[in-house]
């Protein structure tokens, strides 16, 4: 087997102060770091105000927090978790794998790729001084309707431009990765052979540079109407308010999209690693989220069904259809684990996690696609369930199957086994706990994004039981803390490839050298490493 | 890890999970008695019974998914350090695993078009129409006495009208066994009106005129919500159904006419 030598570039390594060399890098692995560090402090923040939430909700007509502090608390824990946790958090598992993956030096603009990464903090800190000022922080909800987000403090101005700020970094973030994977390949590295990890990057960038310029005008005209006496939502001033929904759901459905298909990468390269077989239905699997990125733009009304203003058999008939390719995956997934040879490492516990749980997100997500029962579940806890399902039955758990599978490349150390399973464990058991009883509230008629409930309704047990599973869920965290500081505190002992596993990010060392690969072997299948331990060519 | 460990840690793996899932599946059976809703409109009946359909398939695929899962990861869980077999695909379960959901969709979509169609009516021009104002943060529903349905006299004129405020939730009443329309306003921001034993909601949304039909089959006494974030009190938006016969219908409305000066009932003339 023979090995391209890559030319070193020239000027890399120039010696800097650390801090200084964090503030100014422009090397994917770096800004890929401080996306996941800073997206995960999000998520932490995000995860206190559900706390909040959680604890308001847990027992009826209580008044822990006021309804005032409620709407900006239930507001502010959804955007921060999809506008500066997961969206983001996938920007930071892209920056560091992509290029590793498909054996380039770095992205295709690294300096692009550092304005990206830079403009998140800012949009956080903006998005998050709304609780400094008069009025308080938004609360509209995540989906800011109008004319309700027309007559909102200053929060709202806040929340729009933060949201824009964080348009403008996936937007451009979105045009890197394409540019990267279409241009930067290794030699042999076909489309048909790149890893599905990327493929699905790949599509989510498509998706976001189609749709999140759409949101940007939404937002430009909100800020219009609030600031500068526009009325393109305010039917008193001849808009239209229905307007605000098809545009920002024309962009939040693909953005669903955005939000799910990494994590399904993921799960797709820790799958056939610990059953260490191939993908089944590699082709397939591209085509299948090709499908969904297509069908995602030609659903976004059935959030829209009870507005009495939309096509309701088109839209309910599209949304079906995606369950079309979700299914399709699935099978892949456990043909995949079929005749393999299954070991339960944590990163395979948490893609476990991911199948069991988002099979459930996608089959109650059904339920409202079916126009009629939509009906009677739009805007109850059931599509609170349903969110929590998908975002963190899927995405979530891909997230810290991610982590445990590519900490030791990231950081040369591993993750102790034994805190991973207790943390995969806690946290299975307290998001089916604070997740499951939902569906009942829904269906006895919770409305979601309520701030209490009262006595007679008879929901306190099932929210009590909810409560009790969020803060189950926190707990789960300390036994991931405590990991990730005690490997911190062991020395990089990580060999190149410590699971075995199939591509490329794997060949080089834990951690890589900046320029990445001293040398690339040739690739042949979508699994270079797996020839090249079958042709005895490992290193 | 040894080969020992690894098993035993595997078969305790197993255990946790089968043991989760059988809590979670405990939790939904224990609590489908609870407080599902009622559905005490023809409608709702319809609806239900599409909610029952659906319930069903996803149960089917819930249970086949999930088992495919476990047993694949009993079965084929590590053993030795033998390489399986490379299987990359196959053309043919492609195939048959798109044109099974095809298949489940194409069934619901038809059941629920179906559906869809019965749910949405339109009124008649004798059949009552009570209109319903929504702000924040509470709501208002209108009667005009000249379209009152089956009883009404063409020749009154005059509206009861009743107001719920922050101290008291305001209370509709609606007579069983006929068509009534509700016609839906705001001036202010988009509400949503809900009522859980409905299995129905329409949004209230300030320059639209939203217009639904239900037929109520029992009576008694329900609730309704907001269900579409409307500001501060929005958790408070609620209020109170009562399903009556004609006769009690009639009654209700003779009290309201009746002008003993309650704040909520006005009479134009
Ligand atoms: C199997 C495929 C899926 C189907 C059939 C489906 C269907 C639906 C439907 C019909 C709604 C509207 C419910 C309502 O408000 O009445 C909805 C809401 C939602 N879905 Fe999905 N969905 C699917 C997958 C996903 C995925 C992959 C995600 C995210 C990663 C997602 C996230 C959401 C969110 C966040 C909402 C709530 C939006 C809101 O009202 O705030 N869904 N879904
Ligand atoms: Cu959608
Ligand atoms: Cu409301």
């Amino acid at each position: 087997m023979t090995s391209i030598v890559i030319p070193r570039p020239e000027g890399y390594a120039r010696p800097r102060s650390a801090l200084l060399d964090w503030l100014t890098t422009v090397d994917h692995k770096k800004l890929g770091i401080l996306y996941l560090y800073s997206t995960m402090f999000f998520f932490g923040v995000g995860g206190i105000l559900a706390l909040l939430v959680r604890t308001q909700l847990a027992v009826a007509d209580n008044s822990f927090v006021g309804n005032d502090a409620y709407n900006q608390i239930f507001t502010m824990h959804a955007s921060a978790m999809l506008f500066l946790f997961i969206i983001p958090v996938w920007a930071g598992f892209g920056n560091y794998v992509v290029p590793l993956q498909i054996g380039a030096a770095d992205m295709a603009f690294p300096r692009i790729n550092a304005l990206s990464f830079w403009l998140v903090p800012p949009a956080g800190i903006l998005m998050f001084s709304g609780f400094l000022v008069d009025g308080g922080a938004a609360q509209a909800g995540w989906t800011a309707y109008s004319p309700l987000a027309r007559g909102l403090g200053p929060g709202m101005d806040l929340w729009i431009i933060a949201v824009i700020l964080l348009g403008v970094s996936s937007t451009i973030g979105a045009a890197n990765f394409m540019v990267t994977m279409f241009r930067l390949r290794a030699p042999g590295m076909t489309m048909f052979r790149m890893p599905i990890f990327c493929w699905t990057m790949l599509v989510t960038s498509v998706l976001q540079l189609l749709a999140t310029p759409v949101l940007a005008s939404a937002l430009a005209m909100l800020y219009i109407d609030r600031n500068f006496g526009g009325a393109f939502f305010d039917p008193n001033g001849g808009g239209n308010a229905i307007l605000w929904q098809n545009i920002f759901w024309f962009y939040s459905h693909p953005a669903v999209y955005i939000m799910i298909l990494p994590g399904m990468g993921i799960i797709s390269e820790v799958l056939p690693v610990f059953s260490r077989k191939p993908l089944f239905g590699y082709k397939a699997f591209v085509f299948a989220t090709m499908g969904i990125g297509g069908l995602g733009f030609s659903v976004w009304a059935h959030h829209m069904f009870t507005t009495g203003a939309v096509l309701k058999p088109w839209f309910g008939f599209m949304t079906f259809m995606i369950g079309v390719p979700t299914g399709v995956k699935m099978f892949n997934w456990l043909g995949t684990m079929w005749r393999g040879s299954i070991s339960f490492e944590a990163p395979m516990l948490f893609a476990l996690g991911f199948l069991s749980m988002f099979l459930i997100g996608g089959i109650n997500g059904t339920f409202s696609a079916a126009v009629p029962v939509d009906f009677a579940l739009h805007d109850t806890y059931f599509v609170v369930a349903h969110i929590h399902y998908v975002l963190f039955g899927g995405s979530v758990f891909a997230v810290f199957a991610g982590l445990y599978y590519w900490f030791p490349k990231i950081w040369g150390r591993r993750l102790n086994e034994k805190l991973g399973q207790a943390q995969f464990w806690l946290m299975f058991i307290g998001f089916n706990l604070a997740f499951f009883p939902m569906h009942l509230l829904g269906l006895d008629g919770m409305p979601r994004r309520i701030a209490t409930y009262s006595n007679e309704s008879g929901w306190e047990a099932l929210n009590m039981a909810s409560t009790v599973g969020a803060f189950l869920i926190a707990t789960s965290m300390i036994p991931f803390i405590v990991a990730v500081i005690a490997a911190f505190m062991r020395p990089k002992d990580q060999p190149n490839d410590p699971w075995n596993a199939n591509t490329l990010e794997w060949w080089t060392t834990s951690p890589p050298p900046v320029h990445n690969f001293d040398d690339l072997p040739e690739v042949h299948s979508e699994r270079p490493l797996f020839d090249a331990r079958q042709s005895g060519a490992g290193h | 890890m040894a080969v020992t460990g690894m098993r035993r840690h595997v078969r305790r793996s197993l255990l946790l999970l089968t043991v989760a899932l059988f809590a979670l599946a405990s939790i939904g059976v224990a609590s489908a008695q609870v407080g599902t809703p009622k559905p005490i409109t023809d409608e709702a009946k319809k609806i239900e019974d599409l909610w029952i359909f659906t319930l069903l398939i996803a149960a089917v695929v819930f249970v086949a998914v999930e088992g495919a899962l476990i047993y694949a990861l009993i079965r084929f869980r590590k053993r030795n350090d033998e390489l399986p077999v490379q299987t990359h695909g196959s053309t043919v379960l492609e195939f048959v695993w798109t044109g099974i959901p095809v298949l489940i969709v194409i069934a619901l979509f038809t059941y629920s078009f179906i559906v869809l169609r019965d749910v949405e009516n339109t009124a008649a021009a004798e059949d009552m129409t009570i209109e319903v104002q929504g702000f924040q943060y509470q709501w208002q529903f209108t009667y005009q006495l000249n379209d009152l349905g089956v009883n009404a006299d063409p020749a009154a004129s005059g509206e009861i009208s009743v107001i719920g405020t922050a101290a008291e939730e305001p209370t509709l009443v609606i007579p069983i066994d006929e068509p009534i329309e509700f016609r839906l306003l705001s001036n202010d921001v988009i509400h949503s009106f809900y009522i859980r034993d409905f299995l129905y909601k329409l949004d209230v949304v300030p320059g639209r005129d939203n217009r639904f039909v239900i037929t109520a089959r029992e009576t008694g006494d329900y609730f309704g919500q907001c269900a579409e974030l409307c500001g501060l009190n929005h958790a408070l938006m609620r209020f109170k159904l009562k399903v009556v016969t004609r006769d009690e219908f009639d009654l209700w409305v003779a009290e309201q006419t009746g002008g003993n000066g309650e704040s909520a009932v006005r009479r134009a003339d």
